[in-house]
């Protein structure tokens, strides 16, 4: 089954050659999307040889998702998705453990998880925001998980298809999650590994930003 | 009475300001006609507060003022809320061509 990986990025000029040269070998083709970047990341990635897209105005990691998730399937006849970070923080080749789950039909959708898989350096603040999340998610998708805020994930064409991410930002990883709910798609859970850094840690979830994951999902279930 | 003075010139202002924008062409005639009902209101309200508070005892208010208040509260309220929708549309739109934008110079490459 041809497998996509698609990279959103914003500002990783020094990460993207990596992001991509890891994930490169364990799928058949790499998306980058760069989300109108200040620096070299558009440069950057199109020196690695894959497809590259570039937002001519910041929109959001959701909306970076969706904008490969778009050309994955018109352009490239993609029947495996994987969201793979460009920042460093994953470890391309446990991508296979999430594509054989789909191949074997046994998901729509497959999940990495660090809390079954492994975190390297995670701080102490961030493990209490992300199990915040978990407490979130289930009031407000419903769904039973052990990891809420992970970018790692797997998509057959019918799950790619179907969730149409609509939150441009951060709020996407949740939209995701309660699209699962609403589309009644099948999903799994996989061990993960995630990697932090000083770079990454200033990018990730803040217990601040998630008041602004929480005003998007509400502001969506009223006004979208 | 000196309130009710500053009132009226006001709405004077903001008609002939809303008359000028129409005469630009930057609002619609739909647009003008509300806003100049809404100053001429203001003016008639302001000539003839008393007759306001009438209107407010039969909808059990005590008086014409606080009627007003009420009823400008929701009015904005509900303003706020298609703007925000309006806003909404227009966020999903822009990221809509955006997209399109992308992927048609990704197909060109």
């Amino acid at each position: 089954m041809k497998t996509v990986a698609i990279i959103p990025a914003y500002n990783e000029g020094p990460r993207i050659k990596n992001a991509i040269n890891d994930i490169k070998p364990h799928v058949d083709a790499v998306i980058v999307v760069d989300d109108c970047s200040d620096d070299d990341t558009y440069i950057a990635a199109r020196d690695q040889g894959v497809h590259v897209l570039r937002h001519i105005v910041n929109r959001g990691q959701g909306a970076a998702l969706q904008t490969g998730t778009d050309y994955a399937l018109n352009n490239l006849g993609a029947e495996i998705i994987v969201h793979f970070d460009a920042d460093g923080q994953m470890v391309g080749e446990e991508a296979r453990g999430l594509i054989d789950l789909i191949e074997k039909d046994e998901a729509d959708i497959v999940l990495g998880s660090r809390f079954l898989g492994r975190t390297i350096e995670m701080p102490l603040k961030r493990y209490f925001t992300l199990k915040l999340a978990l407490l979130f998610t289930i009031i407000v998708s419903g769904l039973y998980l052990t990891d809420t805020h992970n970018g790692y994930r797997a998509l057959s064409k019918k799950a790619a298809n179907a969730l149409r991410i609509s939150l441009d930002r951060s709020a996407h990883a949740s939209e995701i999650l309660d699209l699962i709910k609403v589309k009644k798609l099948r999903h799994k859970e996989h061990p993960v590994t995630i990697r932090y850094t000083q770079d990454t840690l200033k990018k990730g979830q803040s217990f601040s930003s998630s008041f602004t994951i929480v005003k998007d999902l509400v502001r969506n279930k009223f006004f979208g | 009475m000196l309130f009710q003075i500053l009132l009226i010139l006001f709405a004077v202002f903001a008609i002939w300001r809303t008359i000028g924008q129409y005469k630009k062409q930057k609002v619609t005639v739909r647009w003008t006609a509300i806003w100049l009902v809404v100053w001429i209101g203001l003016i008639v309200v302001a000539m003839i507060p008393q007759q306001t508070d009438i209107l407010a005892n039969v909808l059990g208010i005590e008086t014409g003022a606080a009627m007003f208040t009420y009823a400008a509260i929701v009015i904005l309220s509900y303003g706020m809320y298609r703007l925000l929708i309006r806003a909404e549309k227009h966020h999903r739109e822009l990221t809509e061509l955006v997209r399109k934008i992308a992927i048609m110079e990704a197909e060109k490459n």
